[in-house]
């Protein structure tokens, strides 16, 4: 049952540098992720992983090449049905509290009925359920990037894209945190793809991506040393 | 590395660098158009003033003294033009014999003119009948001896015998109160009535007549130069004028030693006219200050809005190493393009503006300082808006303070104080100050050269203002930052099912979108009082103007010729709305004569404005309804009823002039109210009684004047109904322009047309950019957070709900806060400024339609906003980023 949720061939992307020339971010970028994928995406700051994430979740569009999803529908639907993101900054919504937090991608999708069931039964989930009524604010690092990849669940897409989620996380948050979101997606069918810097996140996950200068090596887990 | 920080700013900060512009350019345009127009209305003051003098010195030679010297004295004198010499004679009486009767009069004055006087004086004798040459008779001397060209009069000289003259021409002497004042007395004496009978002979005859009087009598003759001034030398400021031509008299006076008496008219019409000046620089400062006030604060606004953003910009830049001293360089280059490009548009734009108003005299004042100074101003505020908020920022915030760029809601030192609640409280007691001491803003007192402006009448408004202004800031952070049910229900309409979640996006945008409300309201609030204040003052020198002409036009007639005859022709102009007869005629109350309005009470306030004010002891139709009801009822002057000690109900005999045997005789009047100033009355005594039984009493029911309603402008009607009435001299046509232009006293001289259309266009157009500039400013800012909701999933069309949720707010509050304090900032100014009505308006002119417009300009410009922020489908991942 496996299905093909994005196939990326031969995708490049540039921008202006500001001096009348123009950047290349990604070169010639081939990828496909199926269902169920557990794909690290490494590589040092500025190699283009957050472009291609970008990319992959339809916020931005490449300058060449072609991506498809062909199992997830039109363009336009892509988001929030499709796909979550999660990033690596704080980006809950300051005069939301973490339930309506979680909510919000059901709100913005029309289906404003089932958002709060559904929000209180994914912050049952992540162990949270104590956090519905705080405001982001009152929250600690870890606790907001767990309402966050919640919310990135909340309207049950087929693929999770989360850019360095841990990046302002010490190790051993960031690990708990890898804990409950793989139990989550256990036996789901979602795809994962993370963004990381951290080795032993990287290494939890089945495939490893690797970027440098915008080129994109990839597959399966292959430790450091050999 | 600073070019091409200049190419980044251009590019990416364009918005807030055109924003400060803007402010800079409305701020610079609205001083330099406000100063052209304060230039020339002074200009314009002291032109009418002057011309409406027609003897600039009168100097009555005292009896003995050398005339030749004086003459040689005034040749002397530089800026002297013109000098003339009239003749006085006071006599016993006149007597004229026609039809079988005798008629005599009281005392009168027999005067004479040197040869080519009315080619300097022009406006000295107008003549109605017969000849201009030879004897000529005062229009009201020959109707009092029923005499007219042909006819003899005899002259009854003083210890002369009486002497016959044939009468050549019947005149009107329209400056009769200059020509016959007794000069010399002090200007605080109470203004003498002007001879009721006089005749005017060639000087020779004069001369031969009069010889042996003066010889007898030498206090009983008076030898009067009349001096006409070089009227382009004056200085173009009336208080300035004033001044010089005082100053000049003086020096005159000086040289003769005694010898003569100066009436220097000129001096005190300029000194009259200095009042108005003075009120018209104030009128400046409370119509013109708010805007330019206003037009700063949009330009801080614009520049304080981009901290969150410059704040990154900065701490980057400090990462680079870049030290305070060269950020503040980098942005005093973003500050120099503001501050000149705006400062050259300003200008530019104020000065086009200038040469399409015509009457703002543009050419005239180019060249002057003023305009230089109002420059530099502008350039002064660009920098220091774009400066002082970097300056303020770089002070406090260290690198990574600045990284944070959720605001803090710290609440502000002023609500913690309630500053606006005192800001409030103290305009209402400086109000009560000024109303207690009746609104006396403006002091230029007859005869002293000191004037004065109270300008502690500035604080009341300037103290409302600030108080309205942190007081709409309050209310609105209060309600959006609740996020409570109200601001659910201001912006559910905008928001729809995502009402919730924009409420709450918008309450953490306080800070920004109650600073966007305050101006709005600001912008709102000066257009709204501005527009009220100068309809109300329009509407009010109409009144004032229709007061001295009677109505918008007025034919004048005399009882021989009188103007109601030819009603029908002047009621079927096309230009006349209504067309009403009313009589004008004379009445003896005791010795003394007064003029008499006959009118129908009924229909007389569909031809002209009649205000409250006119009467007391009630409103206009309360008084004119009791004089309806009364048909033998007459008003009389509050000076009558002092004099005859009047109560209401008293039977008052007028003696009448009977058209049946031209003799005048006793009328039973009742005296039921008092009015005060009347249309076309005097402002002495005069009686109001009912034209009806006038016309009974009288025997005849002629109507000397007709008073019409224009409907289109009134020149064009007096055009009209001057071609109708063909050109018959005794029917004379006149319309307020007119009248306005000869009014000295009151400030309805000065044309607002200018400063009107000026204030107007400044306020649409800054209501329309702070609501529009606010919101669009606020695109940086929301950029993120609209970066986050795209990436969840948001459809633009939901984004942009969140924008309109931002307009409606912006609107409603701009709109509620703006209205009110609008029109209580009217009302302020109505009341303060008082002096410049005359009568105070009863109440308040709405202009609906301006504001109407005004409204709606302001929401296009939210509109646009909002499309204009309105996200675009192709996406913006950047705002995801890390700084
Ligand atoms: N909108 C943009 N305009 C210009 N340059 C960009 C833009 N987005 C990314 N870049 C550049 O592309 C490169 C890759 O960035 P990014 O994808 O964020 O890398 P990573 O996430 O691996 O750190 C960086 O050098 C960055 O400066
Ligand atoms: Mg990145």
């Amino acid at each position: 049952m496996d299905e093909t949720l994005v196939v990326a061939n031969g995708i490049g992307r540039d921008f202006p540098d500001g001096n009348a020339g123009r950047i290349t971010v990604l070169r010639d970028v081939d990828c496909a992720i199926s269902s169920g994928a557990r794909i690290a995406l490494v590589g040092p700051s500025g190699s283009g992983k957050s472009t291609l994430l970008h990319i992959l979740g339809g916020l931005d569009r490449p300058t060449s090449g072609r991506i498809e999803w062909p199992s997830l529908g039109s363009f336009e639907e892509l988001r929030p049905r499709q796909i979550g993101f999660v990033f690596q900054s704080p980006s809950l919504f300051p005069a939301l509290t973490a339930g309506q937090n979680v909510g919000l991608p059901m709100i913005l999708a029309g289906e404003r009925d089932a958002a709060d069931r559904t929000s209180a039964l994914l912050l049952d989930a992540f162990g949270l359920a104590e956090l519905a009524d705080k405001l982001p604010e009152e929250l600690s690092g870890g606790q907001a990037q767990r309402i966050a990849m919640a919310r990135a669940l909340a309207i049950g897409p087929k693929l999770i894209l989360a850019d360095e989620p841990t990046g302002q996380l010490d190790s051993t948050t960031a690990q708990f945190f890898f804990d409950t979101v793989l139990n989550r997606l256990e036996n789901t069918g979602i795809a994962l793809v993370v963004a990381t810097h951290d080795d032993a996140i990287a290494a939890r996950m089945a495939t490893r991506w690797t970027m440098d200068h915008g080129w994109l090596r990839s597959g399966p887990y292959r430790s450091k040393a050999t | 590395m600073q070019l091409l920080w200049i190419r980044g700013v251009l590019a990416r900060r364009f918005l807030r660098v055109a924003g400060a512009a803007a402010g800079v350019a409305l701020a610079t345009a609205l001083l330099v158009t406000m100063t052209l127009f304060l230039l020339n209305a002074s200009a314009s003051m002291t032109a009418r003033a002057v011309s409406a003098v027609p003897i600039d010195w009168q100097v009555q030679v005292i009896p003995g003294a050398d005339a030749g010297a004086i003459g040689k004295a005034l040749a002397q004198t530089s800026k002297v033009k013109a000098v003339h010499h009239a003749q006085y004679a006071d006599i016993a009486g006149f007597q004229a014999r026609t039809g079988g009767t005798t008629q005599t009069t009281g005392p009168g004055q027999v005067v004479a003119f040197d040869n080519n006087y009315a080619s300097d004086f022009p406006a000295e004798i107008r003549p109605l009948s017969g000849s201009s040459r030879g004897v000529l008779i005062a229009q009201q001397t020959a109707a009092n001896l029923h005499v007219g060209p042909g006819d003899t009069v005899a002259i009854d000289r003083i210890g002369l015998p009486p002497i016959d003259v044939r009468i050549a021409g019947v005149v009107d002497l329209p400056d009769a109160d200059s020509l016959f004042q007794a000069v010399g007395l002090p200007p605080q004496a109470a203004p003498q009535a002007p001879p009721d009978n006089v005749l005017i002979l060639p000087q020779a005859q004069w001369e031969s007549l009069f010889d042996a009087q003066r010889k007898a009598r030498p206090d009983t003759t008076r030898l009067q130069l009349h001096v006409r001034l070089a009227h382009n030398a004056l200085p173009a400021d009336p208080v300035a004028a004033f001044t010089f031509v005082t100053g000049m008299e003086k020096n005159f006076e000086a040289k003769i030693a005694g010898q003569a008496l100066v009436a220097d008219n000129l001096g005190s019409r300029l000194g009259a006219v200095r009042e108005d000046a003075l009120y018209a620089s104030v009128l400046f400062l409370f119509l013109g200050l708010p805007g330019v006030a206003l037009a700063v604060a949009l330009t801080f606004a614009v520049t304080s809005s981009g901290a969150a953003r410059r704040r990154i910009e900065q701490a980057l830049l400090r990462v680079r190493g870049a030290t305070t001293r060269q950020i503040l360089s980098l942005s005093a280059t973003e500050a120099a393009v503001a501050a000149i490009g705006g400062t050259v548009l300003g200008t530019g734009a104020a000065l086009l503006f200038g040469l399409a108003v015509p009457g703002l005299g543009v050419t005239a004042a180019i060249n002057g300082p003023a305009l230089v100074i109002v420059i530099l101003a502008g350039l002064l505020l660009g920098f220091v808006a774009f400066l002082l908020p970097v300056w303020w920022e770089l002070r406090r915030s260290d690198p990574s303070a600045a990284r944070r760029s959720v605001e803090r809601d710290k609440t502000p030192l002023w609500r913690r104080l309630w500053l606006d609640l005192l800001l409030l409280g103290a305009a209402a007691l400086f109000f009560w100050l000024s109303a207690s001491t009746g609104y006396q803003i403006v002091l230029a007192p007859e005869g002293v050269a000191a004037t004065s402006v109270d300008y502690k009448a500035f604080i009341a408004p300037a103290l409302f203002w600030l108080g309205a202004a942190l007081l709409t800031m309050r209310l609105s952070a209060n309600v959006i930052a609740s996020n409570g049910s109200l601001l659910r229900t201001i912006v559910a309409p905008a928001a729809g099912p995502l009402t919730t979640i924009v409420a709450a996006a918008l309450s953490r945008q306080t800070r920004r979108l109650t600073i966007g409300i305050a101006m709005t309201a600001l912008a709102i609030s000066f257009a709204t009082s501005t527009s009220i204040f100068n309809t109300t003052y329009n509407a009010q020198a109409r009144v004032d103007a229709q007061l001295t002409n009677g109505s918008d036009v007025t034919v004048f007639g005399t009882s021989d010729n009188p103007a109601g005859a030819r009603l029908a022709t002047l009621a079927s102009l096309s230009g006349t709305a209504f067309a009403e007869p009313m009589q004008h005629r004379f009445a003896y109350v005791g010795a003394d004569l007064q003029d008499l309005y006959g009118i129908d009470p009924t229909r007389i306030g569909r031809a002209t404005s009649l205000s409250d004010a006119y009467f007391s002891g009630g409103g206009a139709s309360t008084i004119l309804a009791g004089l309806a009801a009364t048909p033998n009822g007459v008003l009389v002057s509050e000076e009558t009823v002092q004099d005859f000690q009047l109560q209401p109900g008293d039977t008052i005999n007028l003696r009448l002039l009977d058209a049946r045997d031209h003799q005048y005789h006793a009328v039973p009047f009742k005296f039921i109210g008092v009015a005060r100033e009347f249309p076309t009355a005097p402002k002495d005594s005069f009686l109001v009684a009912n034209a009806a039984y006038v016309a009974r009493m009288t025997g005849t029911d002629a109507a000397e004047y007709v008073l019409m309603r224009a409907k289109i402008d009134p020149a064009l009607l007096a055009q009209q109904a001057r071609a109708a009435l063909g050109t018959d001299p005794s029917l004379k046509v006149a319309d307020i322009g007119q009248a306005a232009h000869l009014i000295g006293s009151s400030l309805t001289a000065v044309d607002l047309g200018g400063l009107t259309t000026i204030e107007l266009s400044f306020s649409v157009v800054m209501a329309a950019a702070a609501a529009g500039l606010m919101l669009a400013l606020g695109f940086i800012e929301r950029r993120r957070s609209f970066g986050i909701l795209n990436a969840i999933g948001a459809k633009p069309g939901q984004l942009t709900a969140f924008l309109w949720g931002e307009g409606i707010l912006v609107i409603a509050g701009g709109f509620i806060f703006g209205l009110l304090s609008g029109v209580v900032t009217a009302w302020m100014l109505v009341k303060l400024l008082a002096g410049v009505f005359d009568p105070p308006p009863e109440a308040l002119s709405i202009p609906w339609a301006y504001l109407g417009i005004m409204l709606c300009l302001v929401a296009v410009s939210v509109v646009a906003a909002v499309l204009f922020s309105r996200p675009s489908i192709s996406h913006d991942p950047e705002y995801l980023r890390d700084f």
